[in-house]
């Protein structure tokens, strides 16, 4: 298929993306475009935590140390005014005089989560296997506690609450598609091209002229950037963040979102996404607990939990590497596919 | 300062890195065979002592019965866990064993918190053991005494196990090289299921002192320890027993010591301090303390 | 091997599929009935981190919509908890919020231990116009940050945190004080901030002679303890701000390393785990104040304490429980004074409350405050038991 054909198919399956989300939009409850935006906001945040841990071998766990670092600058440079003087009443004067829109915002959370991702993985980047997962780990710790700590910014374990919703279907789907553009772009670089071969063999990559630190910050530094952009749109999602909400649960769960999904491959990001936002939701309808009269259901409060996790397991022992394992969709294959049909016919 | 008020947080960081070391070494020998960093470890932890809390109250056995009894149903659970979990996935990737980990780990607490409620339990052990010394102004109670005493007896009877006994033998050569080791004839099968037994009876020690030492036990207490023994491991250099002691004691006697010399105002920072530790630790020695260099792959 | 797991992975995907299907099956079949039953809900974290604060509120709060039922319902139909678990996590929590209100469509919201929960599902209702009803969250400011439709079952921070202050100044005659604060929970840190605030303004800016913190879930205090000890000047008071898991241990360890100095606190406190878990330490000189004592005489608390046994075998865990009892009956009897399910209308009379006699204390809403009234206790530990010393009210 011609590379033209496909950038036309692109576009056009694109806008029937938004097409459709624009009729959900008016057709579905609020509970249920709560679900859609939830997935869109974890999709972005899976590619790119598979942009460092499956495409460049980094395992991290510091995902939600990045989101909480983009949700609380995002926060406080977008809350109005008037509510940042009675919530953050202690803060510098300039700060307190400031208040950004929201895309501003959101850009400057996700540069700061960089920033951090630049400070830390300059110096950690050069530790291998677990020893850099429990490192990330370290720092997720370390931004929980700063948070907690510096009353004055963040009011600590009250949390900062009121923020304004802004966060809606084309904000996250909008974020989501520039998230999975962007990692695809950068995959398909020669960086892309040097990150998969540090991931498979460092030593090798490094003696063929790839620069190990350069490679590893680029993606750490990415991956960071749409964690903390993520984490401003789930926070103004939600409209409360306290330091509790970015805890080492977030992390293991968008990491499980990731390998559930097939971490080497964006297609498996994006489905570990989807499916790992909705079968939780639709595991809760086994555990609602209904009353009616004396008659009681008894709830089993967990059971959801325990479900997902046999499941887990299962995906695991039946498919290693994950839903989608390392395969990437694309128009060929699904050109392939189709003609492969029609022939049988 | 004096130096008694030193003295009295060094055997209160002792007592507590005992506990870490007892869990970081499971940790440790597992991941040394099956290169398999479990987070379901800690879960194991609350088992024990859950089970000790049954054989002490329900039945009453004495006390250290019910420890014996204890360690021997977290080794069957930890084994049983290896069976049903980690075996069919001996092959697939280090990333998708850590996720069945957490898994498993999700799943242990939650059945417990169906089972047993969240509500913390009394854990309380016969009143010998909250008798308190006091020398010259440093206290220190049995409790205390039996956390330690217990934690370097199974320490030098482990010790005697790898270097002295059969099984140890082989244990020692799957974590040398799984693949050899299996075409020496060695089942590793067994040998994976005694690293998971041992492990888990070591973790349940550690809770059963847990309980004892602060007196309460709940579906959730594990997870933390689990982890602060996860980062003990890695400090002295995952997969190294003396290592995995030695930085279950360096981590306990340093979070004391951080919440006791720090001045109050930055004793809310200790964990970010203990972690900030961690990574200077790592980035000194990227095998951790006693860590053996990796053999790489050309 | 394979195929069996698939086998078993498809199996248990259509026992869940058929599950919803099931759930909606019955939705349906209540809405065509006629709507015999009115549904009130509820989302408690029973499970995570807070389930053992919300726990026991969940089972007050179904204990209460059973006895209703029992006693023929309001306005003649069955009350009906559709309860959802939060899963102590704000995504969970504010996705239940949002199912009850849209699919499940309650006429009133309960829930929570906790501020952090209840700002971000708060807001869902407020949206909806479904009022909200938090049994155990304390920030007095909530009610206003979240909007008119939310109101508080129990006494603010500020109530019980001053309450403990004045009774330490008056009748402990204490001048100085050592404050220990778990900095993990916006409960414990606002408690804290009150009970500063009243304790300088009766004894002085320097009477606060040290501030230590611990965290939630920590089992170890022997660093804090070490260093209180090592004070040059004891002080005459320590408030320890922690929840009901924490202080059990904090108490035993106080006492064991020969700390006698009289502990006061709030109805974090209230607990049998302070007794059970802080032993003999609880005995020594233990205060706490809370919103009733669950072994007073009164009439309607008795009947609490009795019910709660018989339905689930076990005292009441904590405080908690008899706060989502009182929750459920604030809102019957408000739906039975506005005579209709609509929400605006539970609202109005919600607001209206005054007077309403529950286990906790009596509730009135005064002034447009959504925040009640309600009188403080407190209580000392004597032989193991909780005593009352004396009612405050604020």
């Amino acid at each position: 298929m011609s590379p033209a054909r496909k950038k036309i198919y692109t576009v056009i399956a694109l806008a029937a993306l938004f097409i459709i989300l624009g009729v959900l939009n008016n057709v579905l409850s609020s509970y249920h475009m709560r679900l859609v935006n939830l997935i869109g906001i974890n999709i972005a945040l899976v590619v790119s935590l598979n942009l460092t841990n499956g495409f460049c071998g980094v395992f991290s766990l510091g995902h939600a140390g990045f989101m909480a670092v983009g949700a609380y600058v995002s926060a406080i440079l977008s809350l109005p005014l008037a509510k940042k003087a009675v919530v953050l009443p202690n803060l510098p004067a300039w700060l307190g005089a400031i208040e950004m829109n929201f895309l501003a915002s959101l850009i400057i959370g996700g540069l700061a989560a960089a920033l951090c991702a630049f400070i830390i993985g300059y110096p950690v980047l050069r530790l291998r296997g677990h020893y850099l997962a429990v490192a990330t780990l370290g720092f997720l710790v370390i931004v929980q506690v700063v948070f907690t700590q510096l009353q004055d910014f963040t009011r600590g374990a009250r949390g900062i609450n009121g923020l304004t919703q802004y966060t809606n279907v084309w904000w996250v789907w909008v974020f989501a598609c520039l998230t999975v553009f962007i990692v695809w772009r950068i995959i398909n670089s020669a960086y892309g091209r040097g990150m998969l071969a540090i991931r498979e063999d460092d030593l090798a990559a490094e003696a063929m002229g790839v620069n190990l630190t350069l490679h590893k910050l680029l993606a750490f530094c990415v991956g960071a950037f749409f964690a903390g952009a993520g984490g401003s749109l789930w926070g103004h999602l939600i409209t409360v963040i306290n330091p509790l909400s970015f805890s080492y649960d977030r992390t293991f769960f968008i990491v499980v979102m990731s390998i559930v999904g097939g971490m080497n491959s964006i297609t498996g990001g994006v489905a570990g996404a989807a499916v790992m936002t909705v079968i939780p939701e639709m595991l809760r309808n086994l555990e609602i607990g209904v009353t009616i009269g004396s008659f009681a259901i008894p709830p089993l409060y967990g059971i959801s939990q325990i479900i997902m996790a046999v499941v887990i397991i299962i995906i695991f022992i039946t498919r290693p590497k994950g839903i989608v394992g390392t395969r990437e969709f694309s128009w060929d294959l699904l050109h392939r596919k189709a003609s492969k049909q029609t022939l049988e016919e | 300062m004096d130096g008694n008020y030193l003295l009295q947080q060094m055997i209160n960081g002792v007592s507590l890195g005992s506990i870490y070391a007892l869990v970081a070494i499971g940790f440790s020998i597992t991941y040394s065979i099956l290169r398999l960093i479990n987070f379901a470890h800690g879960d194991i932890l609350m088992i024990g002592s859950f089970c000790a809390l049954f054989f002490l109250v329900s039945l009453p056995l004495p006390l250290f019965l019910a420890i014996a009894g204890a360690m021997l149903c977290a080794a069957l659970i930890g084994v049983l866990v290896e069976r049903i979990a980690f075996r069919p996935l001996r092959s697939a990737s280090e990333e998708a064993m850590l996720i069945t980990s957490l898994a498993v780990s999700i799943f242990i607490e939650n059945l417990g918190i169906m089972t047993v409620t969240a509500q913390p339990r009394k854990f309380a052990f016969p009143q010998v053991f909250s008798h308190t010394y006091n020398l010259g102004g440093v206290s220190f109670s049995n409790m205390t005494l039996l956390t330690v005493g217990s934690a370097i007896f199974l320490m030098l009877a482990l010790t005697f196990f790898v270097k002295r006994t059969k099984l140890g033998k082989a244990m020692r050569a799957c974590s040398e090289n799984i693949k050899v080791a299996r075409l020496m004839g060695i089942d590793i099968n067994i040998v994976i299921a005694a690293a998971f037994a041992i492990g888990s009876a070591l973790a349940a020690v550690a809770g059963i002192m847990l309980g004892g030492q602060y007196g309460r036990i709940d579906p959730l207490m594990g997870f933390i320890p689990g982890l602060k023994a996860f980062v003990a491991a890695v400090i002295g250099g995952i997969g190294s027993i003396p290592g995995a002691v030695l930085g279950g004691y360096a981590l306990g006697l340093f979070e004391i010591l951080l919440v006791g010399l720090l001045p109050v105002d930055y004793s809310g920072y200790r964990d970010a301090f203990v972690f900030l530790l961690l990574i200077v630790v790592l980035l000194l020695r990227p095998n951790g303390l006693l860590g053996s260099v990796e053999g790489r792959k050309i | 091997m394979k195929k069996l797991l698939v086998l078993v992975f498809s199996l248990i995907m259509v026992t869940v599929l058929a599950g919803c299907g099931g759930q909606k099956e019955q939705q349906a079949s209540q809405s065509q009935s006629g709507g015999d039953t009115i549904k009130v809900g509820a989302i408690y974290n029973v499970t995570g981190a807070q389930a053992s604060l919300d726990g026991p509120s969940l089972n007050g709060f179904k204990l209460a919509a059973k006895e209703i039922n029992e006693a023929g319902g309001v306005l003649g139909k069955k009350i009906e908890v559709v309860s959802i678990d939060g899963k102590t996590d704000q995504t969970s929590s504010t996705n239940a919020a949002s199912k009850l209100v849209d699919v499940d469509k309650v006429v009133a919201i309960a829930g929570f231990s906790d501020s952090n929960y209840a700002l971000a599902a708060g807001p869902i209702a407020q949206k909806a116009g479904v009022p909200f009803v938090t049994s155990g969250a304390t920030l007095p400011s909530l009610p206003d940050q979240v909007g008119d439709f939310f109101f508080m079952a129990a006494f603010g921070d500020d109530a019980q945190a001053y309450a403990a202050a004045d009774y330490a100044a008056e009748a402990l005659n204490a001048k100085t004080a050592y404050v220990l604060t778990d900095t993990a929970m916006d409960f414990t840190v606002n408690l804290s901030a009150f009970f500063e605030e009243r304790f300088k303004a009766k004894n002085g800016a320097d009477s606060i002679v040290l501030k230590d913190t611990f965290k939630t879930n920590d089992q170890d205090f022997s660093a804090q303890i070490t260093r209180l000890k090592a004070l040059s000047t004891k002080p005459d008071l320590l408030f320890i701000s922690s929840g009901p898991s924490e202080c059990g241990p904090i108490v035993k360890q106080l006492r064991e390393a020969g700390v006698t100095i009289p502990v006061i606190s709030g109805d974090g406190f209230d607990t049998p785990l302070l007794v059970e878990l802080g032993g003999a330490g609880a005995n020594v000189d233990t205060y706490f104040a809370t919103h009733t004592c669950l072994t007073s005489d009164a009439e309607n608390v008795k009947k609490f304490v009795g019910a709660y046994k018989a339905e689930y075998g076990r005292d009441a865990e904590n405080a908690f429980a008899a706060l989502g009892y009182d929750t459920m009956y604030l809102i019957a009897d408000a739906i039975k004074r506005a005579n209709s399910t609509d929400p605006k209308a539970i609202r109005d009379t919600l607001g209206q409350t005054s007077g309403f006699k529950a286990v906790t204390g009596t509730i009135t809403y005064a002034d447009g405050k959504r925040v009640p009234q309600k009188s403080v206790s407190i209580l000392k530990v004597v032989d193991g038991k909780f005593t009352f010393i004396k009612e405050v009210t604020p």
